[in-house]
């Protein structure tokens, strides 16, 4: 009869401890997500990064301005290719706008924000974030067709919505 | 299918034993099995249930983030507003414009860059700075230390800049005064105070971020005290003096104040930190600036204020206009406690009544204690720190200015941020509850053509040019009166007026608003406001907002288009009064005295250089005002590298 307990003992706790330990990590993400405007990509950016089951809330901010950086770098990828081929030159110009946006974002932005974050000094990762998500901005804003979205819409709103992320996590650390 | 059986002591059917025992172990194994796959089945429930209670877009906080939680319908990329609840930082998330076709994205060239640069305010030569640090009045010199990137424009890298000066407005860059060479700063030679003892030595306490990233205090002091200069620093070998309390955590614990002495003639500084959300100011009392006692309890305060960077405790004079000495107490002096809010990027005051014995402070109405009430400035104004000029008998407070444009357009201009001209601070004996603050008097030794006007009567509605000559650096004092019949006539109502809820100054009231518009161009096309608001309330008592409006000061998009300001207390028989100090991208704004204080960043594309205009504005639509001004060109400071040959001096 022990043995049955001892043994039940063990799968419970065995099952719990499973259990509670990925729901708790779950459950940072989610309060963190939580207190930004995108839920949805938070939690997707931060599932998909390993380190998110480990991570502080530092740690979490780390990882989303890591992702903002590489959605960053491919969107600047992509407005030189875009404009090895551009002929409109006003669309010539809104493009090399871009490249200087998207340059201060992987350049200033992101590293001074790794860094104020690393350094337990977030309001300068705030500002920055915040800076970020203008520079996507103004990126979109250049281009001349409105309403509609420019060539490169999906990686300004994903870079700017990322930023908008950042900067709530990293309010979280004032 | 989950195989459980590996976990359970798995009898053998090649084994011995007949049906009996083989019996009695296959019931509980079952049992165990059946309880094992309930636990399985409840802890995959609950984590479905868990994972779903996340999916809806609400979110916790009071920040209203706007409609860009955007389903994949939205055509458009929305910027987020930032509610008014959370912390903005001078960069605040852009807003679509009102009118789109007068936006330009990436309007930079090199000539509206290089017109930025102020020609009388503190800066580096290029890159980044921001907090003031140490500022001292030293053997014959002002002494001015900052918060400084020696690589960037943005921040990063931080070192101490040193640069000293006669007079607080013309200055001279000196070598780099300290530098994070030390595992104790290794990560920041961060914000600290200088104190100046009995005999004239001076030291400096200062924050270090450590190469763990643990905020300490540490002593340092000049490597030569007969060194008029002080270009060279020592630091103390048994660095650092002061690591976190208990309590305390390591990213909390910074900003370390002037020492002032107790009457048991000891030393005593203050620190800023948090518990929680009460920002709260810890107390040390110190006989030699190495070995530190914590006080019981704390300075003072505030619960939801957040960390309190940055702190200042001063004494100032109730009856005198001069300054004081940090140790000086007494029944005719107050004490001021300030605060650098982390959470909104802005500075905050409170004046009250310090109790010597046990190191605490009380504010004289708690309901504008510090971080909830009076602000030095209602503009871009951070990190401000006073000295005591033992000089000139006054009290001098030093305010970083960031930038509120794109980091692509500081990337490019290759600097950032500048110091507001250095204030004077007098409690001011009318309200009792402000302070005053005023340009120190050496700027107006800046002043060179002065233009007068005289009761100039600007109607309602309507805009008047003030020809001065090029309008980019100027000197303004100004009054007015508003016609008294309509402050007798207009109707009050219960609407409640704010300057950065407003719309600004195309939002016309019956009795404002009115002002200046500085940085103009002759078509307005950019203008920038600064202007007084007066609401009359359904009491009929009137109520008067001082604001600096933003948002049409460029047509470039990529800059801040707030509206600035704050209620001014206006007293019986006095005019209204306005003090602006035009500098290239940098306006600073003094009503009534310095009672309420605004500086703004301004990047115009057009209303630069000598298309730069000053004009007087009323778009109030009932009141007419007279305006009174006396403005002055401003000459450039021509802050410059100290000169290396010893001839000139």
């Amino acid at each position: 009869m022990t043995k049955i307990i001892s043994l039940f003992i063990l799968e419970a706790v065995f099952c719990f401890t499973f259990f509670t330990v990925s729901y708790s990590d779950i459950n940072l993400i989610q309060t963190t997500c939580k207190k930004t405007p995108f839920y949805d990509l938070c939690v997707l950016t931060l599932k998909s990064d390993p380190r998110s089951s480990t991570a502080d809330v530092s740690g979490l901010a780390r990882i989303v301005a890591d992702s903002v950086k590489a959605k960053a770098i491919a969107t600047l990828n992509q407005i030189s290719a875009l404009l090895n081929s551009v002929k409109d030159p006003t669309l010539e110009k809104a493009l090399e706008g871009c490249i200087v946006s998207y340059n201060t974002i992987i350049q200033a932005d992101i590293p001074v924000a790794i860094d104020a974050i690393e350094k337990n000094n977030p309001k300068f990762a705030v500002q920055s974030a915040t800076d970020a998500g203008n520079e996507a901005q103004a990126c979109e804003n250049s281009f001349a067709e409105k309403p509609s979205n420019s060539p490169i819409f999906s990686g300004n709103k994903a870079v700017h919505d990322l930023s908008v992320v950042l900067q709530s996590i990293a309010s979280l650390l004032l | 299918m989950v195989d459980t059986r590996p976990f359970l002591p798995v009898s053998s059917h090649a084994g011995s034993d007949p049906t009996g025992p083989s019996e009695n172990r296959r019931k509980p194994m079952k049992l165990q099995l059946s309880i094992f796959f309930v636990l399985l089945t409840v802890g995959f429930f609950a984590a479905l249930l868990t994972s779903n209670n996340g999916s809806d877009n609400g979110f916790v906080k009071e920040n209203e983030h706007g409609s860009l939680a955007s389903p994949s319908s939205e055509k458009q990329l929305r910027p987020v507003s930032r509610g008014p609840a959370v912390g903005v930082s001078e960069k605040s998330n852009r807003l679509f414009a009102k009118d789109n076709e007068n936006q330009l994205a990436y309007p930079w060239n090199n000539s509206m860059l290089s017109w930025q640069r102020t020609a009388f305010h503190f800066q580096p030569e290029k890159n980044w700075m921001n907090d003031p640090n140490g500022p001292l009045f030293y053997k014959g010199w002002y002494h001015f230390f900052y918060q400084y990137n020696p690589h960037a424009a943005v921040w990063g890298d931080i070192v101490w800049g040193h640069a000293v000066s006669k007079d607080l407005i013309h200055w001279l860059h000196l070598p780099l005064a300290m530098v994070a060479d030390q595992w104790y700063d290794k990560n920041g030679v961060w914000t600290g105070s200088a104190t100046i003892l009995p005999d004239g030595k001076v030291v400096m306490l200062y924050t270090g971020s450590t190469t763990e990233n643990v905020q300490v205090q540490n002593l340092a002091y000049p490597a030569d005290h007969s060194d008029p200069l002080l270009i060279n620093w020592v630091k103390y070998s048994g660095n650092p003096v002061l690591v976190p309390p208990p309590g305390i955590l390591d990213k909390d614990f910074r900003d370390p104040t002037t020492a002032w002495l107790t009457s048991e003639g000891k030393w005593r500084i203050t620190i800023g930190s948090k518990i929680n959300k009460t920002g709260i100011a810890l107390v040390y009392d110190t006989k030699d600036f190495i070995n530190y006692e914590l006080l019981d309890g704390v300075l003072h305060a505030v619960p939801g204020t957040g960390m309190w960077e940055c702190v200042d405790f001063f004494p100032v004079s109730k009856t005198e206009e001069n300054g004081l000495d940090t140790s000086v107490n007494g029944p005719s002096v107050k004490h001021v406690v300030k605060a650098s809010l982390d959470d909104d990027r802005h500075d905050y005051y409170s004046i009250g009544t310090y109790h010597e014995k046990n190191g605490t402070w009380i504010p004289d109405e708690p309901k504008i204690d510090v971080g909830i009430g009076l602000r030095y400035d209602y503009g871009i104004y951070y990190a401000a720190k006073t000295f005591y000029d033992q000089n000139k008998n006054r009290r001098v407070l030093w305010g970083w200015i960031g930038e509120s444009d794109s980091e692509a357009a500081d990337m490019q201009k290759g600097w950032a941020s500048v110091q507001s001209i250095p204030r004077t601070i007098l409690f001011d004996k009318k309200t009792g509850t402000h302070l005053l603050q005023w340009p120190v008097e050496e700027i107006e030794s800046l002043r060179l053509k002065s233009y007068e006007f005289n009761q100039v009567k600007v109607q309602a509605g309507s805009v008047v040019p003030l020809d001065v000559g090029p309008a980019t650096q100027l000197d303004i004092i100004a009054e007015f009166e508003i016609d008294k019949e309509a402050l007798e006539k207009t109707t009050g109502s219960n609407v409640t007026f704010s300057c950065s809820s407003s719309g600004g100054t195309i939002e016309r009231g019956a009795l404002g608003p009115f002002g200046l518009l500085v940085l103009a161009d002759d078509s307005l096309s950019e203008q920038t406001p600064v202007y007084f608001y007066i609401a009359k309330g359904s009491d009929g008592k009137l109520k008067t907002f001082f604001c600096n409006d933003q948002s049409r000061s460029s047509v470039a998009s990529d800059v801040n288009k707030r509206i600035y300001g704050n209620l001014v207390p206006v007293l019986e028989g006095e005019k209204l009064s306005l003090r602006v100090l035009v500098d290239h991208s940098i306006v600073e704004s003094f009503a009534q005295g310095g009672r309420t204080v605004i500086t703004s960043r301004v990047y115009p594309t057009k209303a630069i250089y000598g298309a730069a205009k000053l004009f007087l504005f009323n778009n109030a639509t009932e009141a007419s005002v007279s305006a009174s001004l006396r403005i002055w060109q401003m000459n450039s400071a021509f802050i410059r590298p100290y000169p290396n040959n010893k001839e000139s001096q």
